[in-house]
């Protein structure tokens, strides 16, 4: 709750931890998501190697099993580079809520204070990971593997899909977050909603990890 | 019956008159399908866990009861009584009912360990195997050793450990002979195992059950099981692996064109074979037809299926009532005139059934129906397996039996797949013969 | 327009006062109730008599599905919903819920949630698959109409409002405690129900990624539980009970915290071992996340697991245990005022108990084969949801309904209810012990006759006649005292929490000043402080402030609950006092009613119900459905949140 605002005798009671409700419970929902992340997660790895037609993750499908010799279909360069345009994202967060928390301050001049700046730039790279992945879908729909295809093929496109959605609510965020900013601008007194969002943020990206790791890189 | 209905009963003696009139239940023998029946070792092993948790489990209860009506009798509100001590605690006590309780676990749970070993250990080699495959919402057993295949009624020799491979063929089913050990399910994409030595009673029936919720008929999917001397299973297994024996087809009963119904164009998609109707389908079922093979009703010899004089309590038999929709003229039939139709496909019945000795009747959706009149049961224990029954059956089975794959086949029948009459298909007369025929294949 | 005008039904619908939220909460949840009674009833009477030719096979399937997810999702879990809205703010002191648009957000999900799923009766397509669903049973392949798809969606819908709920509800308790309510002076009800929010917080993530399994293989063809491509319906199983079995907890949870407020109140004492409560609590939690494949004992996983399960739920009897004598021993050494309140409350010891021991009996692996998935088990979980959960909350009502509705209910129409649901309760669910060990398998609609179980069967119908009939006295109680019922005061009955030291019912910003709080039973602190003087009440150094909680109305002298006689004396008040301050006067700045909430709520339902079209082969309007609602709801959700709280400056 704002009690910033209030009369003085209209303040509300400090909260008990001293913290401010919503960054309680960004973290009550952080929570909640890992479970969401770890059924998805574990559902994968669980059908991994179980499908009975391919194309598979890490192997080649050759005929009887498939009608037509079918290659490996994860591409991890390719990968590898979203994800690394990912992670920049996160340290461009972490500018985005420093400029916001000492906007005005010394040494915050130019474009270590622009908050509009990094907040952009964050949105910018998030919705080019969610590019990639759409390249992704896309050539991989081309290779024959759909969310229809077998079980590898359900179990990775609600995977990545519901990262993928993840992101993109992120990156919606960050826009209005961004939009806020240009109409009256954020400052430090609105540290905390940027601050909520870059947790989200992060999350989203350290779950991003963890898939690249147990998905494309684990054989 | 007592019931207590009226309020300010008192409570535990309400209670105890439950407990003891279930008592009287369970002890007048009127419990055919009780569990505690130890009709097998695996029985027997749980017997050893249940006398433990009902005992302990007695204990607990009127040990805690007995504290709480305690309680609520001496420290009951009293005039004039001052504000009890506010006592908050006693660390003795809370260790004491934290301990006692883990002691009690111990105690189950070593027995329990050691049950789940031995009845998950593997089965012997030379233990019989049966293969049970559930279908919504029928049971085939498969006797691979004896190369029998057979439907809801299952034969085990006393004294010989059976080893049963479960699978479906749908959805998830559960298998269990209450009398005779614990449930397991069948699971898809999955092979289960159980196995128990039926023991100790002789030659005896025993209910059986699905346990796992699987759709409409969940209900009607039930089963028997028949314990058999060694010998006369020898016997059962000899002849239940030969070929059709009754009535077979013969020639001086073709039918003629006006008492075949075409098989009826409307029957619904998932009846495989039994469309057209064409008449390349009957040219190709012909050679059966014209098997000289006239003998009627050769009697098998030995023992060929479990006699009803046998079954000493009505439970085996079901009493489940006909739908009151189905009328049924009962014309006397003829079993070597239904021979004759069920070989040529009329009612399809051979799209869906087996029946070993007749080339025509190749179907695998359904029971096979070899031996089908040596069965006590119908519709998966659902119905007595006589005439009057099956031919209902025949007639309209999806009202019979709700949601059952077998289509509705007698003509001017409402149908409550397609939610209309049929305009086509098998007469009363026609009907009474495939049957008057089923009933012959002992 | 900052203090909505407190009457008519647009109050109601922008609401989002908890205490309001919770009322409502509490009457959605009692007629879903109701119908959840009445699908069981017509069961019962279908099983009546062997080969029961009432409902059909399809019907009947239908009937126990819903009746099943009805009690669970639509009845139980909101009633205890209802009692963490009105209470857990008053109980640690606060003025509302950390969230309160949030929290009206739930409650308009779960309410449209309900009627979304109650409108498949309307098409004759109810869900059909049982309330745990088992794959591949309720894949397109088996399950080709709606049925399924109402209870996908529907299960979804749920979930959002439960998590909305659980994130709400963590907020307020770890930040909203008034000054000195540290965590080991929260009311025992608080306390559960904190572990509660944090079950549902791990659980329903895991169900609604099993359902979306299911709905995506459904709608879009995907292979999670297609057996052809290879699937394990196992998958859907472990998923679905890694949910199921915290969900126990989560439904008895908040019953033991409602009975450990009642208990103490009138037997005059403190609950025993409060330390202990709070950990075992907290153990059966923990220990609730460990043990979800006992519900699988027949699908062969093995002896080793069969043995690591087998062990672990074993263990969860020792913390259940460890409550049941903390309660007895709360009542030993008394002075027990048997209200109806109180005789529920003993009824939930004793019934609990019985549903302990059968569940000891399943956690033995090869015994449980004969359990499983029989009647047994009916009897079992009956006894623990109603003999443990409902019965709770049987006790939490006639307990808290002075709070929420400033009248007591009557005690002679509640003996009537809590002696017929008793009897009702033991013969409808004791038989079913014996016709389980009898062989009768669960979910059947029809059964032969002489199989043994026709005397038990009848027992059960009997009873559940019993039962449903003891219900309406509740109705018929509630009806009449909401405004005909005796006046309540702040304290009808004696008892020691903060909440009993405002009006009943509240006023809406709940405490005129915020206390402070020094001890665990700030109330017997203040009125009896002689008696509590053993209270670890005080930290160590500090000086011990008695409360006067509002700063009005701390009630009169040991008013001993019993609202049908006179022991309270003459300090009785006889009308409802509404003649507090109002929020304005008090200069307490009080959130905005707002439709906002209800919108995006209704907007969410409307966008997963166009899911159906899509199988109604209407895709174009399928699409228009979802989209027009997902973009109103996205417009409802932005407004709501950009839109102030309450007024900013005086």
């Amino acid at each position: 709750m704002d009690s910033a605002a209030a009369a003085p005798h209209f303040v509300h009671p400090p909260t008990t931890t001293g913290l401010d409700n919503r960054k309680v419970a960004i973290w009550a929902f952080i929570g909640s998501e890992c479970m969401l992340f770890a059924s998805l997660i574990s559902t994968y790895l669980i059908y991994k190697g179980r499908s009975v037609t391919g194309p598979f993750p890490h192997e080649a499908c050759n005929p009887p099993q498939c009608a037509v010799a079918l290659k490996p279909i994860l591409n991890i360069p390719v990968t590898s580079a979203s994800t690394f345009v990912l992670l920049m994202s996160s340290l461009f967060m972490v500018l985005a809520l420093e400029a916001v928390e000492n906007k005005g301050k010394a040494g915050y001049e130019g474009i270590r204070g622009s908050s509009k700046f990094w907040l952009m730039a964050t949105a910018i790279l998030g919705a080019t990971f969610l590019g990639f992945q759409a390249f992704e879908f896309t050539s991989f729909v081309h290779e024959g593997l759909t969310i229809r295809t077998n079980l590898f093929g359900s179990s990775f496109f609600t995977l990545t899909g519901f990262h993928g959605a993840h992101v993109t609510v992120g990156v919606l965020w960050l826009l209005t977050l961004f939009a806020i900013d240009m109409r009256r601008g954020l400052g430090p007194k609105d540290a905390l909603i940027v601050d909520i969002c870059a947790l989200y943020w992060h999350f989203v990206d350290v779950v991003w990890i963890a898939i690249f790791t147990l998905v494309y890189l684990i054989k | 019956m007592p019931f207590p209905t009226r309020p300010r009963v008192p409570v535990r003696a309400a209670l105890t008159a439950l407990l003891l009139l279930a008592a009287v239940a369970a002890c007048s023998g009127a419990a055919p399908n009780s569990i505690f029946h130890r009709h097998s070792d695996f029985n027997r092993e749980i017997d050893v866990l249940w006398k433990l948790l009902i005992g302990l489990g007695t204990a607990v209860f009127i040990f805690v009861e007995g504290l709480l009506i305690v309680t609520l009798v001496k420290f009951r509100k009293r005039e004039g009584q001052a504000e009890p001590e506010h006592v908050h605690g006693n660390t003795t006590l809370e260790i004491l009912w934290t301990i006692i309780p883990a002691v009690i676990l111990i105690v189950i749970s070593i027995p329990t360990i050691r049950s789940i070993f031995n009845t998950q250990a593997r089965a012997s080699a030379d233990a019989l195997q049966v293969e049970v495959i559930g279908h919504q919402w029928w049971w085939e057993f498969k006797y691979p050793q004896y190369g029998v295949v057979t439907a809801n009624e299952l034969y085990l020799p006393i004294g010989r450990k059976v080893n049963f491979t479960l699978h479906t063929n749908d959805v998830l089913h559960s298998f269990w002979i209450p009398q005779l050990g614990g449930k397991r399910d069948l699971i898809s994409n999955r092979t289960n195992y159980l196995w128990f030595t039926p023991d100790s009673v002789g030659s005896a029936a025993f209910n059986g059950f699905c346990a796992e919720y699987c759709g409409a008929s969940h209900a009607n999917m039930r089963f028997r099981t028949f314990t058999v001397t060694p010998a006369e299973f020898a016997e059962w297994t000899v002849h239940q692996a030969g070929a059709a024996v009754g009535t077979t087809v013969a020639t001086a009963t073709v039918a003629t064109p006006t008492l075949a119904t075409p098989a009826d164009s409307n029957r619904p998609k998932h009846v495989p074979g039994g469309g057209k109707g064409d008449s390349a389908q009957v040219a190709m079922n012909a050679p059966a037809v014209t098997t000289p093979a006239t003998a009627p009703a050769a009697t098998p010899a030995g023992f060929t299926g479990y006699p009803i004089s046998r079954v000493a309590t009505s439970n085996v038999i079901p009493t489940t009532p006909l739908p009151a929709e189905i009328a049924f003229t009962d014309p006397y039939g003829n079993p070597a005139r239904g021979a004759t139709l069920f070989a040529q496909g009329q009612g399809g019945c051979i799209g869906c059934h087996a029946i070993k000795g007749v080339p025509s009747a190749m179907g695998n959706i359904g029971p096979n129906l070899t031996h089908v009149g040596s069965r006590l049961t119908l519709a998966a224990g659902l119905y007595a397996m006589d005439a009057k029954h099956l031919a209902r059956w025949i007639k309209n089975a999806p009202v019979m039996k709700p949601g059952v794959i077998m289509p509705t086949l007698g003509v001017g029948q409402y149908n409550p797949v397609t939610k209309s009459k049929m305009t086509v298909g098998l007469d009363d007369q026609q009907i009474a013969d495939i049957v008057a025929y089923l009933l012959t294949l002992k | 327009m900052a203090y909505g005008s407190n009457t008519g039904l647009w109050s109601w619908l922008t609401t989002v006062d908890h205490k309001r939220i919770g009322t409502l909460y509490l009457f959605t949840a009692l007629t879903f109730f109701m119908m959840g009674g009445f699908e069981a009833e017509l069961i019962r009477a279908q099983l009546q008599h062997p080969n029961g030719r009432l409902l059909g096979a399809e019907v009947y399937n239908q009937m126990f599905t819903m009746h099943g997810t009805t009690m669970v999702f639509l009845a139980i879990m909101p009633l205890s919903a209802a009692f963490f809205n009105f209470l857990i703010p008053l109980q640690i002191g606060a003025r509302d819920v950390a969230f309160p648009r949030l929290n009206a957000f739930s409650y308009w999900v779960y309410l449209f949630g309900g009627i979304f799923m109650n409108l498949s009766w309307f098409v004759g397509q109810a869900p059909n698959g049982g309330w745990f669903g088992y794959a591949p049973l309720t894949t397109m392949a088996y399950s080709p109409l709606l049925n399924i798809d109402f209870w996908v969606l529907g299960l979804q819908i749920l979930g959002v409002s439960s998590l909305a709920a659980a994130f709400n509800f963590i907020t307020t308790i770890i930040n909203m405690r008034a000054p000195g309510m540290n965590l080991m002076r929260m009311p025992m009800f608080t306390w559960m129900s904190f572990v509660v929010q944090f079950l549902l917080v791990l659980a329903f993530p895991v169900i609604t990624i099993a359902l979306v399994f299911l709905q995506f293989d459904r709608f879009f063809g995907t292979n999670f539980y297609t057996i052809a491509a290879g699937a394990d319906p196992l998958l859907w199983q472990h998923l679905f009970w890694i949910f199921g079995h915290p969900e126990v907890y989560i439904l008895i949870l908040p019953a033991f915290g409602l009975v450990s407020e009642v208990l103490p109140t009138f037997s005059r004492k403190p609950l025993f071992g409060y330390p202990v409560m709070v950990y075992s609590g907290m153990l059966i939690a923990f220990l609730g996340f460990g043990v979800w494949a006992h519900h699988m004992f027949a699908v062969g996983m093995g002896p080793i697991a069969d043995t690591m399960f087998s062990l672990a739920t074993m263990l969860i009897a020792i913390p259940t245990g460890v409550k049941i004598f903390n309660w007895i021993f709360t009542m030993w050494g008394g002075n027990i005022n048997f209200t109806v309140s109180m005789k529920f409350a003993i009824a939930l010891v004793g019934l609990f108990t019985i549903g302990g021991i059968s569940g000891v009996m399943h956690a033995s692996p090869t015994a449980d084969l004969q359990q499983t998935d029989s009647y047994f088990i009916v009897a079992h979980f009956h006894y623990v949801l109603f003999g443990g959960s409902m019965m709770g909350i049987f006790a939490g009502i006639y307990y808290y309904f002075p709070k929420f509705s400033g009248r007591m209910l009557s005690e002679k129409i509640g003996n009537w209810h809590f002696w017929l649901s008793f009897v009702g309760m033991n013969l409808t669910f004791f038989p079913m012990h014996f016709s389980g060990l009898a062989g009768m398998p669960r979910r059947i609609y029809q059964y032969d006759a002489n199989q043994g179980w026709d005397t038990y069967n009848a027992m059960s119908s009997y009873g559940a006649y019993l039962l449903g009939f003891a219900t309406l006295f509740l109705v018929y109680n509630m009806l009449k005292s909401w405004h005909g019922g005796a006046v309540a005061g702040n304290d009808p009955w004696g008892a020691p929490s903060l909440e009993w030291s405002i009006p009943s019912p509240p006023p809406d910003y709940n405490f005129a000043e915020i206390p402070r709080v020094s001890s665990r039973y700030p109330l017997w602190d203040v009125k009896s402080p002689e008696l509590t003087t053993d209270v670890p009440h005080t930290r160590e150094g500090e000086k011990r402030i008695d409360v006067d909680a509002a700063g009005q109305h701390v009630g009169g002298g040991k008013a001993i609950g019993n609202p049908a006689g006179a022991s309270s004396g003459a300090s009785r008040p006889t009308h409802v006092e509404r003649n507090h301050k109002t929020a304005e006067e008090l200069g307490i700045p009080m959130p905005y009613p707002t439709i906002k909430p209800l919108f995006v709520a209704l907007f969410m339902v409307t966008m997963f119900s166009g899911m159906l079209l899509i199988h109604k082969d209407k895709l174009g309007l399928a699409l228009a459905v979802i989209i027009t609602s997902a973009m109103l709801m996205t417009g409802f959700l932005y407004a709501w949140l950009l839109s102030p709280l309450e007024p900013e400056h005086h």
